[in-house]
């Protein structure tokens, strides 16, 4: 049975910047994170009442949107994501000077760089404030995997943040 | 070399605030109710299995038209076939009567020619040689 209009409509405003944040920043395309976006909600339309509270629906969303959005970048081949090996090599980099407004400006950038696993957990981890245990249950993953996803994905986000907030620098002067 | 703890922390906190949850494009929720509305549409046109009440009842209902059909069919075939006798019947009747009717004549005409005959004899006309 579907949800009615009124509340299908109180959802969606409810949820729609985190469902829709969560497609964009997996999938790094607009287009596709808004049908991804649309999809996911379409389909909490069809699952009905089963979701008992917003709790459930929010969860829902989150899981739902996670993998509709893995899926898109998986079926329409955007990968973006290249030669992130020559990233980790162990070396000391100054991200001291790195600032949430400098990242901010070249979020999209950065993220896009990373291997779609640790895109996926670093979006849960610092998006969604999801705990390791958390992402693991919602990805169906061990939590070591998701810790290990998350350090590595970690590790070449400061690399690539140092290395191009100093480009964003020189550009901005 | 490892970076320290603090800094790691640190680059965390920026990510996390730099990460904040965007609008998604305007009109987004609109656009997903008139989705839900469109696919309404088509789903009562989908065709469904009938329910077992159902099948039973368009199974009697075709099978009474199934059988009505050869009965009427099976009627129609024995009245085509009783007009196709009645009128070969006709039609060897009407030969009979014709043949009937030219022996008659025939008859007629032999009578004729022999009274013919008899009045040129008695007058002493000879025939043809």
């Amino acid at each position: 049975m579907a949800i009615a209009d009124e509340e299908f409509r109180r959802l969606i405003e409810t949820h729609q910047r985190m469902v829709f944040s969560i497609a964009l920043r997996v999938t790094s395309d607009y287009a596709t994170a808004e049908e991804v976006a649309q999809d996911v909600f379409l389909e909490l339309h069809r699952t009905g009442e089963r979701l008992a509270g917003d709790d459930h629906v929010k969860y829902w969303l989150r899981r739902v949107a996670t993998h509709r959005a893995i899926d898109a970048i998986r079926r329409t081949a955007l990968r973006p994501e290249a030669g992130a090996e020559e990233w980790m090599e162990e070396q000391f980099v100054d991200d001291s000077g790195v600032t949430s407004a400098a990242i901010q400006a070249r979020l999209d950038e950065l993220l896009r760089t990373l291997p779609e696993p640790m895109r996926v957990v670093v979006v849960l981890r610092y998006q969604e404030e999801m705990l390791p245990e958390e992402i693991a249950r919602l990805l169906g993953q061990s939590v070591a995997s998701v810790k290990s996803h998350l350090h590595h994905g970690l590790k070449l986000l400061r690399r690539k943040a140092a290395v191009t907030m100093k480009e964003y620098v020189r550009e901005s002067a | 070399m490892n970076q320290p703890e603090e800094l790691l922390t640190k680059f965390e906190q920026e990510l996390t605030q730099a990460m904040r949850a965007v609008d998604p494009p305007a009109g987004f929720a609109d656009r997903i109710m008139a989705r839900t509305q469109a696919q309404e549409q088509p789903r009562a046109r989908v065709l469904r299995m009938p329910s077992r009440g159902r099948f039973w009842m368009n199974s009697g209902a075709i099978a009474a038209m199934v059988l009505a059909g050869a009965f009427f069919g099976e009627q129609s075939h024995l009245r085509h076939e009783r007009e196709r006798a009645e009128q070969a019947q006709r039609q060897t009747e009407q030969a009979q009567q014709a043949q009937r009717q030219f022996e008659t004549a025939m008859q007629i005409t032999d009578q004729t020619l022999e009274q013919v005959q008899l009045q040129l004899r008695q007058a002493g006309v000879r025939g043809p040689k």
